[in-house]
């Protein structure tokens, strides 16, 4: 027994160290998380840039005499006032001489209906910003005439914010529940991608040993089913260390984003960037919630080991059955067929993962993570989105434990004979064959 | 006493039976030839010996013990076909393989340098597999063969790829092995390196024994009904001799086997000379193991084909 672990443990090694140090994992390694950098990078700037940006300017043709004045007063860097008839100012803006201009008929008051004139474009934020800032206007006006008294105006001008909180047993918390789901679809797709990445690693190396010939010599020296195994495990030991490091760098880019968000978003700014930003001046509250949301918000220890544990045993079952594939075939080109019933269940429940998203304690989610084959996307894209019962997390893990040891058990089978044979190409009948030999 | 035991194999893949009842023994310290037609079961005998494959029936012992992963550490295999990982340093190779053998990292690394100078390959150890030559690369393989100091190798065509001058070099490291007491099994299709260097040899055909014993043995077994001749002139008359059954010949040499044991071979000197043809040699000798290959191998396709149209 301790001969068998000893070659076992050198195959690990060989196959870790051997793909740890090739370019191609140090550069993938380092340069996704260079790349979510350079995603955040993009966005701060973009908005730093839009900061400096004048807005369109819009000229405000006032009948009224009244709302005018009030409008430009809000922001004077979007309105001014003018006392140009219609006929120039649509002139202006044919020449592009002016972004736009509003129009406010001796009776906006009371009907509220106003034309704004732009030479298109300005998105739904610019319409949207002048509605809100002449709303709150004429809103105050109208009560005026009616001669509200002061406290009922204050009371109208406060609003509604509805924040979401969840209940849990130590109190109430924020809820991010939006946030969680597209955290479960990340996670769900990484798992994919990963499973996807590895598994065609471990079929790659098995079909270089192959197709080289050495797979002859080492089996002179081991047994095929300690070769697979030890192939699968070696480079899942590199996966692993691949997400761990990532794992590192995000929690170091998270911890760091609340400070960052701050610095860009501090209050005295935010009124600034709401002005401009377009989505009226109303949104103030939001930027404070972002900053809540980077300090408070955390991804969860828990979710961080299923994730480890989901992607590690999709990984384990995925990777002895692209084996098995790899074993078979004597060159790459011949494997994309035979591997197809392989991809096939990895790529099923990405198509289903908007439904599970939907309604993540649904039954249709609870029953389609609980397939073994589904489970390691589907169940951490409904763990890192909702509470899922602990006993379905349990049967998930019994059931992923028997489903690897079945796939390691056909698999082995299906290698021993596989590497051996040379010429014929296989169909999937023959891997059939071959594994009720003996 | 021998050092492999191989007592009634047999392995059948579906309908095809690949080797069927073959036994043999192989002595310690000696150099054993496995020989055979492609296709022969040479291949799988050889998988069951080094474990890889498993016999349906029969047992194969080595030391006295069972053939199993505990075995394999004691033997070296190099396969007919060669493989190396091509974007591997030689050295990182070879010590990988020896450690797949269970040779310590710093002993594997130390038995590496010293055998690539042996072969005249010294400062490889950096290079990338794929950046050696075909004869290079054959050479890496062989060292990742021996590097763990088996007392009993299997080497398959070992030869193939080599220029005279590497074969020779590896004919001597091979003899010199032979005399630190070390087993040899070799299987070949060039029948002179087998007269050259083996003690004994088993002949497979179609997965059975057709033929086996000591090589010097089983020459004189086919007694001296063989004639070569070198001369010039010309011999064509020889097609007009009954009896006579020509294995090689060539413009100035001509290898014959008297099969009619009363053909008098001086008919054919007698013959020879009124030709005018002039003799440089005459003379019986015993069969080369090149024409008892054919011979043997070439009489039991025969029969079994006419065993088949029988049936």
């Amino acid at each position: 027994m301790k001969t068998k672990g000893s070659k076992i443990l050198t195959i690990i090694q060989h196959e870790y160290i051997s793909k740890v140090k090739s370019k191609g994992f140090i550069l993938s390694t380092i340069l996704a998380p260079l790349a979510i950098i350079l995603m955040y990078g993009i966005i701060i700037a973009v908005t730093l840039m839009s900061r400096g940006q004048t807005e369109k300017k819009i000229a405000v043709l006032d009948k009224t005499g009244q709302i005018g004045i009030d409008l430009v007063a809000r922001d004077t860097s979007k309105f001014f006032i003018t006392e140009k008839t219609q006929d120039v100012l649509t002139k202006e803006v044919l020449e592009g001489k002016l972004d736009g201009f509003l129009y406010l008929t001796e009776d906006f008051i009371n009907t509220g209906k106003a034309n704004v004139y732009t030479s298109g474009g300005g998105g739904l934020g610019f319409i949207e910003s002048i509605e809100s800032n002449t709303e709150d206007i004429i809103v105050n006006k109208r009560l005026n005439e009616i001669g509200a008294d002061k406290s009922i105006i204050d009371l109208v001008n406060k609003g509604v914010s509805i924040t979401t909180k969840k209940v849990t047993e130590e109190g109430t918390k924020d809820d991010y529940s939006e946030v969680l789901a597209f955290m479960g679809y990340i996670l769900g797709f990484l798992i994919y991608g990963l499973m996807f990445t590895y598994g065609s690693f471990v079929m790659r190396g098995v079909i270089e040993e192959k197709a080289n010939r050495i797979v002859e010599v080492i089996a002179s020296s081991v047994r095929p089913f300690e070769i697979m195994f030890g192939k699968v495990v070696g480079i899942g030991a590199v996966g692993l260390t691949q997400v761990l490091f990532w794992l590192i760098i995000m929690t170091v880019l998270f911890m760091a984003g609340g400070s960052i968000a701050a610095m860009f978003i501090s209050p005295s700014d935010a009124t600034a960037i709401s002005g401009m930003a377009g989505a009226g001046a109303a949104n103030q509250p939001q930027q404070h919630e972002i900053i809540q949301f980077f300090t408070n918000f955390s991804i969860s220890p828990w979710v961080i080991v299923a994730f480890l544990f989901y992607f590690l045993s999709g990984y384990f079952i995925y990777a002895s059955l692209f084996a098995a594939v790899g074993s078979a075939v004597d060159q790459e080109q011949d494997a994309s067929q035979l591997s197809l019933p392989v991809s096939l269940p990895i790529i099923i429940p990405i198509m289903f993962i908007p439904n599970v998203m939907s309604n993540p304690d649904g039954t249709l989610a609870t029953v389609m993570s609980l397939i073994p084959f589904f489970t390691p996307i589907l169940m951490i894209a409904r763990v890192a989105a909702t509470d899922v019962p602990l006993w379905q997390i349990g049967l998930s893990v019994i059931l992923l434990a028997a489903t690897f040891l079945g796939a390691l058990w056909v698999a082995s089978k299906i290698y021993r004979v596989g590497i051996l044979m040379y010429g014929k190409k296989p169909t999937f009948k023959d891997l059939v064959k071959w594994f009720r030999l003996d | 006493m021998g050092i492999l035991k191989v007592d009634g194999i047999t392995k059948t893949f579906g309908k095809y039976t690949a080797v069927n009842n073959i036994s043999f023994e192989v002595e310690e310290g000696k150099i054993f030839g496995l020989l055979g037609p492609n296709g022969a079961g040479k291949t799988t005998t050889i998988r069951m010996i080094t474990n890889i494959l498993y016999p349906d029936k029969g047992t194969i012992s080595i030391m006295g013990k069972p053939t199993g992963p505990e075995i394999q550490n004691i033997m070296g295999y190099l396969p007919e076909e060669r493989g190396l990982y091509k974007k591997l340093k030689v050295i990182d190779q070879l010590i990988y393989f020896a450690r797949l053998k269970e040779i310590p990292k710093d002993i594997a690394l130390s038995r590496a340098k010293e055998w690539l100078a042996k072969l005249g390959a010294a400062g490889w150890e950096n290079k990338k597999i794929e950046e050696l030559s075909k004869g290079m690369q054959q050479k890496v393989q062989f060292i990742s063969t021996i590097l763990h100091n088996p007392p009993l190798m299997i080497l398959d065509e070992p030869f193939s790829g080599f220029d005279p001058i590497n074969t020779e070099i590896l004919k001597s490291i091979i003899l010199e092995m032979k005399s630190q007491g070390k087993t040899v099994i070799l299987s070949t299709h060039v029948m002179a390196q087998v007269e050259q260097m083996c003690d004994d040899l088993v002949l497979i055909n179609k997965g059975t024994v057709v033929l086996s014993g000591g090589v010097r043995q089983i020459k004189s077994g086919f007694g001296k009904n063989t004639v070569v001749m070198e001369f010039e002139g010309n011999m064509d008359f020889l097609n007009d001799f009954a009896g006579i059954k020509i294995n090689e010949r060539s413009n100035n040499r001509i290898e014959f086997k008297l099969e009619d044991s009363g053909i008098s071979t001086n008919d054919i000197l007698a013959k020879s000379l009124s030709n005018g043809v002039s003799i440089y040699r005459f003379e019986k000798v015993e069969p080369s193991l090149h024409e008892i290959f054919i011979d043997v191998v070439g009489k039991q396709n025969k029969m079994n084909k006419e065993q088949g149209n029988e049936n």
